[in-house]
């Protein structure tokens, strides 16, 4: 919330001050960055020894935990209380990573990772980098932040992007908007604000182990997600891989030693980004043996050797296109460090006939995109500003008669949206039924994801087809969906959050912040208080430039109401009591919500009466 | 314990509970199935960029609540008023027209058939060819087109038992449009 600062006749307000802090967030599958828009420019946060990116490996050994750097020297020696890529388990369940190449994943219960501190789930392990991440960045601005934007592959699922949420909560973190990865990119270059026609953007996205190319088209701050394609395990590390072998071949080693292989892997990385500026690099055998000679690597055996992989990225792009039903694009946006390899960059260029964008840092420009977005969510820039529109990836349904998927939500439809369908009983006397929510575009269910099931029951017997139950989809500005079903006549009623397969309910998280605060009772405490506190005192703040501008819209007896709350609401504020404080905020928020609608649909009418004296204008001229 | 679907959606709030609102003055626009979609669109991103949950941001709960809720009603307006088929439906319901009653009518026996010809024709085409299954492609559109035209008249001459024939068709038609592929999705 921005603070009200009051002024000296004749002053003038110090902008720097009322300035809010939102961060953008990276949080990547194998590194993570933080950065700040800060009114002129990016900022990305460094750590003590410069570094911009956070590797997102977190070490949960039996004496400490680490983050980052520190984690991943770890990582040799214990295997088991490392994790790296958490994120590929991010919102997943069992079923869907049978044979991922997790040694210590657990077999039962929750997906979770076995290590010496216990069980760690897949948001745990997020929740542990985005901590990281956020005192980095208070510590650069000395300063608490006041929330994020984190940014998501755009293909991720209900499932994956509530699972991403749920680790900002155990972080500590508001979180703005989840914003997609490629709408990022897009948004860092500045495109959404030039887009006035409607326009095709290619992302393409080569990381360390990912592959992600996603088409958009950009229509007035709309970024519509058309195709997204890739290849979860392609990316820089398998160059790394391709010249360590080639290495091993010239110097004649067969049998690397795990020394030697981490030795040859660190050399291969180091020529491949030296290839990045010169044509020839000179790899030094001595690190791997006295007697290993130095071996000469030219940039263009390079190419030779990781041209099978780019070319595999191509025809992913290719697809994407074809999925598109686009022949072309208009702009070409590069992110990821591996876009660095000249190779890399040329073959783009050639499959979409065009020089890609790529002057921003490619490690960095998700994370830029994230920040200058986080800025104006928070309220620091003008209403005037582009806004980002996302879409939902993939249709959502539900499954009828026959094993069919009925769409009630298209994909691409604008978020949030509400729709609903009215269904029938298929059987006499049919009292109870399941419904089964399912995501995809194919036709029958068992092609489709299963996001959730659940049941209404208490219908009366009645005749098939006579029975009318209602089913609503809501999905809300991150893409999160609440299903609600209910039989018309008996006003019988089943709903459900779209609590994702991967099973952390509200109690886990709650649990997990508890554990998490076990050391730091007090912490935890005081953050709940001042929390509390400020959305009060916000609430409190609305209410009263409402109550003074649209006080005509109240009834004198839903006037007293509000007062009254307001009243007790400023009184519990005096006590030390989150929990009384909670309570009396959502009270008072429930009893001015029809006030809150009506304000909203007196500003529609203004809002429309501003379009068609427009539209005269414009014809009459 | 199986649902089983009905040809129509539904017009709902995203407010649960509330009474649906009225999606033709949400837009500003007359009930009619005659719409200008350029007008449709500018009042659309006009209302959104003033209502998105992203304006609210920072603001109290309540008011993000009541945004968010808005905005659901806003894409779904312009959703249901921007598709042809979608907004004939709509029409009917906002002029009364009990759509169950109209779906058990149906469609006349002749059109029936017609649908069913074309049907059969579909599933006889080869992948390997595409002429002819551009030329059933071209039929299908030429039905349709007539049919939203019979619709457009008998909605215009308030023919209501009439257009919810005419909508029911233009529904078929557009179910096998989506067959044949010929529509991107």
């Amino acid at each position: 919330m921005v603070l009200l600062q009051i002024l000296e006749p004749g002053e003038s307000p110090d902008l720097t001050a009322t300035r809010s802090i939102a961060v953008g967030i990276d949080l990547g599958t194998t590194n993570s960055l933080i950065a700040q828009f800060d009114g002129t420019q990016v900022r990305v946060f460094e750590d003590e020894s410069g570094q911009p990116s956070l590797p997102s490996v977190v070490h949960y050994g039996a004496e400490s935990t680490q983050v980052g750097g520190a984690a991943l020297a770890l990582a040799n020696e214990q295997p088991e209380n490392t994790i790296a890529s958490a994120k590929r388990m991010l919102g997943r369940a069992r079923q869907d990573v049978a044979d991922d190449p997790y040694a210590n994943l657990t077999t039962d219960g929750a997906l979770a990772f076995a290590t010496d501190q216990g069980n760690k789930t897949p948001v745990e392990v997020s929740a542990a980098i985005l901590d990281a991440l956020k005192i980095r960045a208070e510590g650069h601005l000395e300063s608490p932040i006041a929330g994020a934007v984190i940014t998501v592959p755009a293909y991720f699922d209900d499932a994956q992007r509530q699972a991403t949420r749920q680790a900002a909560e155990l972080a500590g973190i508001k979180v703005l908007r989840l914003l997609n990865e490629p709408t990022a990119a897009a948004v860092a270059y500045g495109l959404e604000e030039q887009a006035e026609e409607s326009s095709l953007l290619a992302v393409y996205d080569l990381g360390g182990g990912t592959f992600d190319i996603s088409i958009l088209r950009m229509r007035a701050g709309l970024f519509e997600v058309l195709a997204t394609g890739g290849d979860s395990a392609l990316g820089g590390d398998d160059f790394d891989r391709e010249i360590a072998r080639y290495a091993m071949t010239e110097l004649g080693i067969t049998d690397p030693t795990p020394r030697q292989r981490r030795t040859l892997l660190s050399l291969a990385r180091h020529a491949k980004q030296t290839l990045s500026e010169s044509s020839e690099v000179q790899i030094d055998g001595s690190a791997l043996g006295s007697d290993v000679p130095p071996l000469s690597l030219t940039r263009h055996t390079l190419e030779t050797l990781i041209e099978p992989y780019i070319e595999r990225t191509l025809v992913a792009c290719r697809q994407a296109l074809n999925d598109a039903g686009v022949e072309s694009v208009d702009r070409v946006v590069l992110v990821g460090g591996s876009t660095r390899t000249p190779a890399v960059a040329q073959a783009v260029a050639g499959c979409f006939g065009q020089t890609p964008l790529c002057i921003l840092d490619p490690d960095q420009v998700v994370a830029m995109g994230a920040a200058r977005q986080a800025d104006i969510l928070i309220g620091n820039r003008s209403d005037n500003d582009a806004l980002l529109l996302d879409v939902i990836p993939l249709s959502l349904g539900l499954e009828t008669y026959g094993g069919l998927a009925e769409r009630i939500i298209d994909r691409n439809s604008t978020i949030p949206i509400a729709r609903a369908q009215e269904f029938t009983t298929a059987r006499d006397g049919q009292t109870g039924l399941v419904v089964h929510v399912v995501q995809g575009e194919r036709e029958r269910v068992a092609d489709c994801r299963s996001l959730a099931r659940f049941e209404l029951n208490g219908i009366p017997p009645m005749v098939a087809g006579a029975a009318r139950i209602e089913v609503t989809f809501r999905v809300d500005a991150d893409g999160i969906l609440e299903v609600s079903a209910v039989e018309q006549q008996t006003g019988a009623r089943s709903e459900v959050v779209v609590k994702p397969a991967f099973g952390l309910d509200e109690r886990d998280i709650t649990d997990m912040l508890k554990a998490s605060y076990e050391f730091a009772a007090e912490d935890m405490v005081a953050r709940k208080l001042a929390e509390a506190g400020v959305e009060a005192e916000a609430l409190l703040e609305g209410l009263r430039v409402a109550m003074a501008q649209d006080g005509d819209l109240l009834e004198r007896d839903e006037a007293q109401t509000l007062d009254e709350g307001m009243a007790r609401l400023e009184e519990v504020l005096q006590q030390a009591d989150a929990d009384a404080i909670r309570d009396n905020t959502e009270k008072l928020g429930r009893a001015s919500e029809t006030f809150a609608a009506r304000r909203m649909d007196r500003s529609i009418q203004s809002a429309l009466q501003g379009i068609s004296v427009g539209q005269l204008d414009a014809e009459s001229s | 314990m199986w649902l089983w679907r009905e040809l129509h959606g539904l017009t709902v709030s995203a407010t649960a509970g509330a009474a649906a609102r009225d999606y033709f003055s949400l837009f500003n626009v007359e009930p009619s199935f005659t719409i200008d979609e350029t007008v449709l669109e500018q009042v659309y991103h006009s209302l959104l960029s003033q209502f998105h949950p992203d304006r609210y941001a920072g603001k109290p709960q309540v008011e993000q609540r009541v945004a968010a809720q808005l905005c659901a009603d806003i894409n779904a307006g312009y959703r249901t008023l921007l598709g042809e088929v979608t907004r004939a439906q709509y029409l009917l319901q906002h002029s009364g027209v009990d759509l169950r009653a109209a779906e058990r009518e149906g469609v006349g026996a002749d059109f029936l058939m017609t649908q069913i010809l074309l049907r059969e024709r579909l599933e006889s085409i080869a992948e390997s060819d595409p002429a002819s299954r551009q030329a059933l492609v071209r039929d299908v559109d030429e039905h349709y087109g007539a049919s939203r035209e019979r619709f457009a008249e008998a909605a215009q001459s308030a023919s209501w038992r009439d257009a919810a024939r005419y909508w029911q068709e233009m529904c078929y038609l557009e179910k096998l449009v989506d067959a044949t592929g010929s529509r991107g999705r």
